[in-house]
């Protein structure tokens, strides 16, 4: 009798294919890889209700527009979230804060300044204020994940929580008012399984893509669509500017931000993605950023 | 045994209402010989309101929908009433939350002399056909489309400066049949029917009512406790709708996907109150604070509404709220 394996097409699970789904990451055990013709990758297909493991936990997704991540937490077990995510919970459920540092930076750069931690046992549920799907990252031992702010969902008290500035800026000026803007967000997630592994729940505005990035490819992205990275990935500013237009480096006139990334590593972008705030007045200074004119 | 007068099916003799329609059962009393009747006299035949209607020498096997308990026809592919799929298995969660039906597109449900088509399934519309002497009462901004001909009035509605003051709608507004008239919402999210049996109180989010057929009776209730107002994310009322001794259709759109779960007498559940579409007038409703602090820099606060049953309660997934001004 011959011994079947399944590897699961987004987390790399091997099982014995006895389940429905993966049970590291929901994904469906029939599902294919749907890539397209440029390299992206869709989330593959995860079955209503799917039930994933975490330690002696278990968390069910539930729903198809806006999931909800239903967890069965272990006595002994805990994860921690921003405490606007939170759905439900049972009542034994013992709700408390977890200590972050650089607190006042992160007031000042509209981050949660308090992350809260569940602890087991009981059910808690966790859900987004947007339709998207929520994209299930187990992390194995000393793997890490840059995120960007607010996608975070909830994880689990085997990874660490830090966060680090993105050094994505840009100062405009008109007269004697001038301002800085952060496309990307003036601070990053980042995310760490340093000795056990562990789950990471995102929520993606509409659906997520993934790509894998070789050594030395770049390609643009628009900062709000930028999902998650591999902390491998290099970021930096573009500016182009379209022909046609009566533009250049330090004036008025259409101008197109993207975010350069550089492989190697993944990339995930989010197909809804909020407005890029710029002002389209005089670029004073900014991070280190490449530029293009067309025409 | 019992039947029902306007769609001749039978019934057990514990049931009181028709299954397929809502109409009162009557006794079945053995149809008059062919023979008593005069010479002459026109005799109405009334064809049955499921397409689907077996044979008179077939035994009659019915399959009772698990979202509405209607009865349908063993052949029937979504419910008569509630049109939620048959052919579908519960989705219920470990911890006891039920998916709402995800009604396919183009199902429809009846009511009275009415039919109501589901149409969509991103933001769904509901596409009614109005009989003649039926109605449905609805918040104006909910409204999609109408023929030119369909009759509109509007229902009064006490306290009025009260309402207005909440922020609930002013004016509710009813279409007549007959005539045809859709409804949707402002965002992604489920159309939640839930065919009201005589007696029945249901409780409902303010804003979240679709639309509700004219047998049921719509009023409000005040929220109480001034922290229940503050923070249970509602304002200051709900919504309630009521069956006296006929039944009714409710549609509530939720945003996002919409759970429920029935609360055992006592048992009680927090639930986020954004998150909180409808319950049972059995249910109770109470906001508990958490302060969540972090020293030097103060923190925040977290409200939960503690939900106690006995009942029915909705929630739904996503639960920001969307203003249509």
């Amino acid at each position: 009798m011959t011994q079947t394996t399944h590897t699961c097409p987004w987390c790399g699970l091997v099982s014995d294919g006895s389940t429905l789904s993966c049970l590291a990451c929901g994904a469906s055990i029939d599902a294919h890889a749907v890539v397209t013709n440029s390299g992206w990758s869709e989330l593959p297909g995860r079955k209503d209700m799917a039930k994933l493991q975490f330690g002696n936990s278990f968390c069910q997704i539930e729903g198809v527009y806006v999931p909800v991540a239903d967890m069965s937490l272990a006595s002994g077990e805990s994860v921690y979230f921003a405490h606007h995510v939170l759905l439900w919970k049972d009542p034994q459920v013992n709700v408390t804060t977890m200590g972050l540092k650089g607190a006042w930076k992160r007031l000042l750069s509209g981050m949660p300044l308090v992350m809260t931690q569940a602890h087991g046992p009981g059910h808690i549920a966790f859900s987004r204020d947007a339709p998207g799907e929520m994209i299930a990252m187990p992390l194995q031992s000393g793997q890490a994940v840059d995120v960007r702010e607010h996608l975070f969902l909830v994880a689990t008290s085997q990874i660490t929580y830090d966060w680090f500035q993105t050094g994505i800026w840009f100062t405009t000026r008109t007269g004697n008012e001038s301002e800085t803007h952060y496309p990307l967000g003036m601070f990053m997630d980042r995310f760490y399984a340093p000795a056990t592994p562990g789950l990471l729940l995102l929520h993606a505005a509409g659906n997520a893509f993934v790509r894998m990035l070789q050594p030395g490819q770049a390609i643009l992205v628009k900062p709000t669509a930028l999902l998650f990275k591999d902390p491998t990935v290099q970021m930096q500013l573009h500016f182009e500017h379209p022909a046609g237009t009566w533009s250049s480096w330090r004036s008025w006139g259409n101008r197109y931000l993207w975010l350069r990334l550089y492989g190697p590593g993944r990339v995930a972008v989010q197909s809804a993605y909020s407005p890029l705030e710029d002002n389209g007045r005089n670029i004073t200074s900014h991070s280190g950023a490449t530029e293009q004119h067309w025409g | 045994m019992k039947r029902c007068p306007k769609c001749t099916q039978t019934f057990a003799d514990t049931e009181t209402f028709c299954g397929f329609d809502g109409t009162k059962l009557i006794s079945d009393s053995p149809p008059p010989q062919q023979n008593q009747i005069p010479v002459g006299t026109p005799v109405k035949t009334e064809a049955p309101h499921v397409a689907s209607s077996p044979a008179a020498s077939e035994p009659f096997e019915r399959i009772t929908c698990e979202w509405c308990q209607g009865i349908n026809q063993k052949t029937a592919l979504s419910c008569w009433s509630c049109g939620a799929p048959l052919d579908v298995k519960n989705l219920v969660s470990e911890s006891g939350w039920r998916e709402a039906p995800r009604i396919r597109d183009m199902t429809e449900i009846h009511f009275g002399l009415s039919t109501c088509q589901v149409e969509g399934e991103i933001v769904p519309a509901a596409e009614l056909n109005l009989g003649q002497g039926d109605s449905v009462f609805f918040e104006h901004h909910v409204l999609l489309w109408k023929d030119d001909h369909t009759p509109m009035s509007v229902m009064s509605l006490q306290g009025g400066i009260k309402r207005a003051l909440a922020g609930m709608p002013f004016i509710i507004s009813v279409a007549h049949g007959p005539g045809r008239i859709a409804f949707s919402r402002d965002a992604t999210g489920e159309l939640v029917v839930l065919p009201l049996h005589p007696g029945m109180e249901l409780d409902v989010r303010e804003h979240a009512f679709l639309l509700a057929s004219h047998h049921i009776s719509y009023s409000y209730v005040r929220i109480k406790g001034l922290r229940n107002i503050l923070f249970g994310g509602q304002g200051m009322f709900m919504d309630r709708f009521v069956t006296s001794d006929q039944p009714g259709l409710l549609l509530l759109h939720g945003y996002g996907n919409v759970f429920e779960r029935v609360l055992r007498p006592g048992e009680s559940i927090m639930v986020e109150p954004g998150a909180f579409l409808y319950k049972d007038s059995s249910v109770t409703m109470n906001i508990e604070s958490q302060q969540l602090t972090t020293g030097f820099f103060g923190g925040t606060g977290m409200n939960l509404a503690r939900m106690t049953g006995p009942g029915r309660i909705g929630i739904q997934s996503m639960y920001v709220h969307h203003h249509t001004d």
